[in-house]
Formats: structure tokens, C-alpha cells, sequence
């Protein structure tokens, strides 16, 4: 048995500018941060059962991978060439589309765990690259490339999308202080509403001529972002988040709606330096940074504007940056594989 | 004899001036994802680097939770190899003294490990072969390395060497004393303020 885990991100700027419309004539950035919600995949060998299960959200068991309806599983089970005698299970403690990224980290943690089921040891860079390929080059899915690198890195990074297709990991080396004096500031809430990434990402992707400008200057903000990150100055960070937010909001008619711009408002309102829809947008979580006395208004403000909006699955989410990115958990082929 | 003690503490200090900071940095992360997951510490060298190695064990295991718990009462593992004289005696008479930490290291590994590893040349044949086991299996490594960094220096993920002319040992070792105190130091601060914060 296998057991791996890839953490949940918070995107804080540049996101879209890792699409290749845009990087491929200008180099894109994206900052972001791990938490501690991880998916965990679960790889069981069984060798009597000539069959491929998937269990999540439902269950299935087949006699081929190409027979799944789960496109992920499938798609990596073919590619690997993994075709019978395997179970795969996924838990994780928050639900899909919040815009946390966990999509990504299922295909990181996925990739780990079967690269290991079959005897192959990989480092963090080339799950990145092969979660990328699964979604983007196999699955044909509109998406960036931030989050499959944010799942497999973990920590703070900034990331460098370049014109070749290369991907530049830069670690942000915040200490403890800084990191968790940002945890301190921030408020993550999951509003209930929940959307995948694709449907916001296929508009944006279109747009990507007409906002090239506004793209531009969403890559260029992010060395700033990362200056004020290690100065510590969490209300500069706050005002580039507005600033990052609005700009984010051009970029398609689907990023926000009317439910999504009252929350933000109604923070924005109740004292927040800034804050942002996390992850494409049009859904998810809605995100602020805010003085510490502000932070019990902002909770207050929010939550009303969800009631009165009928979101019965609005909440507060903890979070705890952390440095771990996708790791292998429990393996009992360790000592087999090499 | 004052002239003798200024040019030591100069040499010292001129290696002090020039620490690979961000090496240092990328090493506390790794000891911090190893924390989160709950892996293994290993750490093991020869000669004084040893006897560092299991100065800081006994440092870090206690002092960072000297005073309270860690997050949701996990705590920190560190173990320095071999962890007995017995095994260390048997692997060299047995087996062969390059065998007397990647030997013990092999029955312990698992994927969530790090190690770190100490060696002033950064060329013992011993240290090499457990930091070539590591990188097989894509362990971690934290290497602490001197004069021109040697083999470990290449091999390692954190890269701290300590540069200096070779065969200053005790330049060396003495400032890989400071970085491990530094790392134990970083750790307590860090849990400290999280309970601190509640």
C-alpha cells in the first residue's frame, strides 16, 4: 500500500498570466502559498482481483482503465500503462472547486503515488511536469500551470512562467515570523459556492488578447508582492490585493457575480486592507488581509451577506501555511523498489 | 600568542561573513516539511562531525519542545547514526567502514526521512555512500561540507559548505557548530511563538 499527499494552495497574485496565450509572448508570475489541506491518494495492489477500482466520490470497478469515467484516474492508468490489479482512493477535508487548487493536488498526489506503485522514485519537479502534462497536453483542460508546481513544491513560492514552456521555482524565504505574522492577518472563507476552474478559465483564455496589458502588469506586480512579503508589510500586501483583484475581475465576465462582489464588499466594508477571490474565480473561497482588531467584523460582515444569500455551506476556513509539498506518506514497496 | 588567536578568530569570522544563508534557509524548510509529514531526522559524520552530530541531537530533541508541545503534540525525530557504538563497530568490522552509516541508514529510510550530513571534505567514502543511498530514493539531504565542498556539497539539496583552505578542520567544524545551533535555535524560536500566539 501507497499512501501520498499534495497540499491545497492560497494563489495570491498573477494568476491566469500562467496560461500559454500569455506566457508564450511575455514571461509569467505567480505567488503563492501551501496550506495545510492536503488530498491524500490511497494506491492498494490486489493481486488476485484482475480489475481497476477508483473510489471518491462514488465508486467504480472496472476491467480496464479506459472503461473509468473518472478522466484523471483514467487518463494517468493509461499513460503509465497501469491496467488492472489496482485500487486508488482520495479523501480530503474540504470539498472540490473551492478554488484552494485540489484539483491539481489530487493529480500531483495521484502521480506520486502510481510513479511509486510502479517501482519509479521522482522528485517534485518532474511530478509538476506530469501532472502538467496530464491536465494540459492529455486532458486538453484550459488551465495554467501554478498549481500542479504549487501542490509538488509546497512552501511559498514565486513561479516564472517562460515562453519555452519551462516553469523557474523561486522559494520565498520567509521566516517564521513573517509567515506567520501573514497567517495572522488573513481570513479565508469558503463561500459556499462551488465552480471548476475550466469554466472560468475557457472565457479567460479567449480574452487573452483584449487584456494583455492588464495581464502585463499582473505578472509584473508579483516581485513587488514578494518584497513587501519579506518586508512584512502585511497592509502593502492587503492594497495589492485590491489592486490584483480588480484587475483579475477585467479578465472575464465569470471571475466574480453579483454574490461574490457583496462579500468582497461587505469585508472590504467592515475595515479589510484587501482581498481577493482565491483560485480562478466565479466560486470558491473569497480571501482577506486585515489589522488583527478587524478580523471579527470582516467574520460578521461576511457571514451576513452569505445568509442572507442562502450559502449554507459558508464558513471560516483555519489555515497554516506550510512547507510541504507532495510527499509519500506510508509505502510498503519502500525497501522493494530499488 | 595574541597575533596567533586573532588570525584564528579572523579565519572564523571571514567564513562567518560568507555563509550560504539561503542554503541555510532551504535546509529549515526541508526540517519543516519533515516536521509536517512526521519523518526522521538522520544525521551521522566522522570523528568530530560525530560527536556535532549527536551534540545537536540531543540540543534539538530537547530544547525545541524543552517547554511545551508541538503543534498538536507532534515533535521533532532526530537520530543520529549509527545510533550505537555496537552498530557502528559491527558494520566497520564486519562489512567495512565505508558501510557504517549507509549500512544502519538502509534499515531505517523511509520516503518521509531527511538527513543530514557532516563531513569537512565533504569526500568521506562513508558519508558519500549514505548520501548516495538518500538520493536514490530522493531523500533530502542537508549537507554540511568545508574547504571546496567535495562530492557531498554536489549531491546535497541544501548546500551549506564552508569555504576555506583544505584541511582547516577546526574552522570548519567549528562553524557547522553554529549553524546547528542556529537550526536548533530557529526551531525553538518558531514553536515558541506559535505557543506563544495561542
Amino acid at each position: 500500500m501507497i499512501i501520498t499527499r499534495a497540499p491545497m494552495r492560497i494563489s495570491f497574485l498573477g494568476g491566469g498570466t500562467d496560461l500559454p496565450d500569455f506566457y508564450k509572448r511575455y514571461p509569467g508570475r505567480a505567488i503563492s502559498t501551501a496550506i495545510d489541506s492536503y488530498v491524500y491518494i490511497v494506491l492498494n495492489r490486489t493481486p488476485l482481483v484482475h480489475k481497476v477500482s477508483a473510489r471518491y466520490s462514488i465508486s467504480e470497478t472496472v476491467d480496464h482503465p479506459s472503461k473509468l469515467q473518472h478522466t484523471r484516474i483514467k487518463a494517468a492508468l493509461l499513460d503509465l500503462d497501469i491496467t488492472r490489479n489496482i485500487e486508488i482512493g482520495s479523501f480530503a477535508p474540504l470539498p472540490a472547486k473551492t478554488g484552494l487548487g485540489s484539483s491539481s493536488s489530487f493529480s500531483v498526489a495521484l502521480l506520486k503515488g502510481l510513479c511509486a506503485f510502479t517501482g519509479r522514485k521522482t522528485d517534485r519537479r518532474e511530478i509538476a511536469e506530469a501532472a502538467c502534462r496530464l491536465e494540459i497536453d492529455l486532458l486538453k483542460e484550459p488551465i495554467g500551470k501554478q498549481d500542479q508546481y504549487a501542490a509538488a513544491f509546497g512552501g511559498f513560492n514565486v513561479f516564472q512562467f517562460d515562453a519555452n514552456g519551462s516553469v523557474d521555482v523561486k522559494s520565498v524565504l520567509l521566516d517564521y515570523k513573517k509567515s506567520l505574522g501573514l497567517e495572522d492577518h488573513l481570513s479565508l472563507f469558503f463561500t459556499g459556492i462551488t465552480r471548476s476552474a475550466s469554466s472560468v478559465l475557457s472565457e479567460q483564455k479567449s480574452n487573452i488578447d483584449k487584456k494583455f496589458e492588464t495581464l502585463k502588469k499582473m505578472s509584473d506586480s508579483v516581485p513587488e508582492f514578494q518584497d513587501r512579503l519579506l518586508a512584512g508589510d502585511f497592509r502593502g500586501l492587503g492594497e495589492m490585493l485590491h489592486m490584483g483583484w480588480l484587475q483579475k475581475k477585467t479578465l472575464a465576465s465569470n471571475v466574480s457575480n453579483g454574490i461574490i462582489d457583496d462579500l468582497y464588499d461587505a469585508g472590504m466594508s467592515a475595515g479589510a486592507w484587501g482581498g481577493k477571490v482565491v483560485g480562478a474565480g466565479g466560486g470558491g473561497c473569497v480571501m482577506f488581509l486585515s489589522s488583527l482588531e478587524k478580523k471579527d467584523a470582516i467574520q460578521k460582515a461576511v457571514s451576513v451577506v452569505a445568509e442572507k444569500n442562502g450559502l449554507h455551506e459558508f464558513s471560516r476556513i483555519p489555515v497554516n501555511f506550510v512547507q510541504s509539498g507532495v510527499e509519500i506518506i506510508y509505502n510498503t514497496d519502500f525497501h522493494k523498489s530499488l | 600568542m595574541n597575533n596567533y588567536i586573532k588570525e584564528f578568530i579572523e579565519k572564523v569570522t571571514q567564513t562567518l561573513e560568507v555563509l550560504p544563508s539561503e542554503e541555510i534557509a532551504k535546509a529549515l524548510n526541508i526540517l519543516q516539511a519533515c516536521y509536517e509529514r512526521d519523518g526522521r531526522i538522520y544525521i551521522f559524520g566522522n570523528g568530530g562531525s560525530l560527536a556535532l552530530a549527536t551534540h545537536w541531537v540531543s540540543d534539538f530533541n530537547k530544547t525545541v519542545f524543552g517547554h511545551h508541545d508541538g503543534i498538536s503534540g507532534k515533535r521533532f525525530q532526530a537520530i543520529r547514526l549509527p545510533s550505537t557504538e555496537s552498530e557502528l563497530t559491527a558494520w566497520a568490522n564486519d562489512v567495512g567502514y565505508d558501510m557504517v552509516f549507509a549500512g544502519p541508514l538502509q534499515n531505517y529510510l523511509q520516503d518521509s526521512d531527511v538527513i543530514i550530513a557532516i563531513s569537512s571534505s565533504g569526500n568521506s567514502t562513508n558519508i558519500v555512500k549514505a548520501v548516495e543511498l538518500a538520493n536514490a530514493h530522493k531523500i533530502p539531504v542537508i549537507g554540511l561540507s568545508g574547504f571546496d565542498g567535495g562530492k557531498l556539497n554536489e549531491l546535497a539539496d541544501a548546500k551549506i559548505v564552508i569555504r576555506t583552505e583544505k584541511g582547516a578542520y577546526g574552522v570548519v567544524e567549528s562553524v557547522h557548530g553554529t549553524i546547528l545551533h542556529l537550526m536548533t535555535e530557529y526551531f525553538r524560536d518558531y514553536f515558541n511563538h506559535i505557543a506563544g500566539r495561542k
